[in-house]
């Protein structure tokens, strides 16, 4: 499993978050959905290739989707739930 | 490896570079393209240049690494079967916009379905609008279909104007979906596999679920293809099982099996003694099998039972990629829960709002950070405060800590 690094682009980041905990990104968009993200299955791709920039709603949302799926899969929310988040932590290389 | 120039035809010189590492990207050129016979290791990316002169020698198109995109045209080709698919990378100005024509002129030469990945482009100039409208015609004209994929606002707008985009042609679609016909070669190749590599197998089958029933979807033989039917027709079978309760179930001699009085004896009649299925899993849900048959009785040896596992899971995992795991009924089954669940949100955000006078993010995030803390799923969460609408006083975190949603 590769290392996750806090040094990365937000979006390639969240990216990777979403490959390490085994989602597609039409099972991320489901979740994303069911927790209440307003966008469309294109415009949360276009999030996580950095193609559009997240609302921090947005940002929190897809962290805790991300989340969600980390704990059922014995992680303990290792996704940032915002950029400032992330920069706070800096020493996390999470995967499942 | 990128074919050199000497293997290149000499009717179509291709000089080429090999491209450093940062100007890959994912690429299948597999196939011989046009007239020239580019063959090169995945992924590459090449870039085009008009060579205007090269034309009337037959050359379609001059072939390089891209270097200053200023006169050249990053062009990404992939092909999947009779599919090709181009993403172009750099703006189409009035010098290599003759070099994309060639390029293009020389896909559709070979292939009716044409997908146009804009989706790097921000906005197109008239050179490169008027090279797509152009082959875009050639194309429909000749009865295939042009599919311009991923274009931004600006440049779907430009396509409209020009007449380009003619629904349902032009579509915004996110992925290329999987090519059945991939799909069901890598399944054969799983089954090859198996039947090669795990001990005793004399056959190998893979089942899916596909609209509310099982099917056979790659076998080794018809008489495997007629074992796996046997139970489907009875309702009962290690396949079925393993398709429907997500378990591994081993048949080590049928003439011991009693747990499927029908399908037993029809599989005893076709020379089967043993029998494993492995369930194929997409996040814990079932949605097929991968079944191995023997003529022996007690023919798979643990370690053969742990390779069978090892290929099911591989072949889940490949089968999750193409979007093939969720049936019809699983997938309304988990959209109708999603949306149970994003009414529920909508109902605690809004208690959440009136209790503590918060704006609707200001809710979510409290909820968010509630479930967090109590590393409880959102769902659950949000059932506890719209619960608690029914009680005096909504207790979010009982026991020592007692604040407010976190």
């Amino acid at each position: 499993m590769a290392e996750i690094s806090a040094t990365e682009r937000p979006a390639d980041l969240l990216d990777r978050y979403r490959r390490n905990a085994g989602l597609s990104h039409g099972d991320l968009w489901l979740r994303y959905f069911e927790l209440g993200g307003m966008d469309d299955a294109l415009e949360l791709e276009a999030i996580l290739c950095g193609a559009i920039q997240p609302s921090a709603h947005d940002r929190e949302v897809i962290a805790h989707a991300l989340n969600e799926r980390f704990v059922e899969i014995g992680g303990n929310h290792p996704v940032p739930y915002s950029e400032i988040d992330a920069e706070r932590r800096p020493e996390e290389k999470h995967g499942p | 490896m990128i074919s050199r120039h000497s293997e290149a035809t000499t009717s179509c010189p291709v000089p080429y570079r090999r491209p450093n590492r940062s100007q890959r990207r994912v690429l299948a050129l597999s196939q011989p393209f046009g007239g020239c016979p580019i063959r090169c290791q995945l992924p590459f990316v090449v870039a085009i240049t008009p060579a205007p002169g090269r034309a009337a020698e037959g050359c379609d198109a001059e072939v390089t690494a891209p270097k200053d995109p200023l006169g050249e045209c990053a062009v990404s080709i992939g092909f999947v079967n009779a599919r090709a698919a181009l993403a172009i990378r750099s703006e189409v100005d009035r010098v290599n916009a003759p070099g994309l024509g060639a390029i293009l002129d020389a896909v559709i030469e070979r292939h009716r379905s044409v997908v146009l990945d804009l989706g790097e482009l921000d906005s197109m100039s008239g050179w490169g609008l008027g090279v797509i409208a152009a082959q875009a015609s050639r194309l429909r004209r000749s009865g295939g279909t042009p599919t311009i994929r991923s274009p931004s606002d600006l440049v779907l707008r430009m396509l409209d104007i020009s007449g380009v985009a003619e629904p349902p042609h032009i579509s915004r679609i996110t992925a290329i979906s999987a090519d059945t016909d991939v799909v069901d070669g890598a399944l054969r190749l799983v089954v090859a596999l198996a039947r090669a590599t795990v001990g005793g197998a004399d056959g190998v089958s893979v089942s899916l679920r596909r609209h509310g029933h099982l099917a056979t979807v790659a076998a080794s033989d018809q008489t495997i293809s007629d074992m796996d039917a046997s139970q489907y027709a009875t309702g009962e079978g290690p396949c079925v099982d393993a398709s429907v309760d997500g378990r591994w179930f081993h048949a080590e001699s049928l003439d011991t099996e009693t747990r499927w009085p029908a399908f037993t004896p029809r599989a005893q009649a076709l020379g089967i003694n043993a029998i494993l299925s492995s369930p194929l899993l997409a996040e814990g849900r079932p949605f097929g099998a991968l079944n191995i048959y023997s003529r022996t009785a007690m023919a798979f040896a643990p370690k053969d039972q742990e390779l069978a596992s090892v290929l099911a899971a591989e072949a889940s995992l490949m089968l999750t990629s193409a979007g093939v795991d969720v049936t019809d009924e699983q997938l309304s089954s988990r959209r109708n829960e999603a949306l149970g669940t994003r009414r529920l949100i909508a109902q605690a955000e809004g208690v959440i709002m009136e209790r503590e006078g918060v704006e609707a993010d200001d809710a979510y995030s409290m909820l968010c950070d509630y479930s967090r803390r109590s590393n409880r799923p959102f769902r659950e969460r949000a059932e506890d405060v719209v619960a608690s609408t029914k009680r005096p006083q909504f207790d979010p975190e009982p026991g020592p800590r007692q604040s407010h949603y976190g």
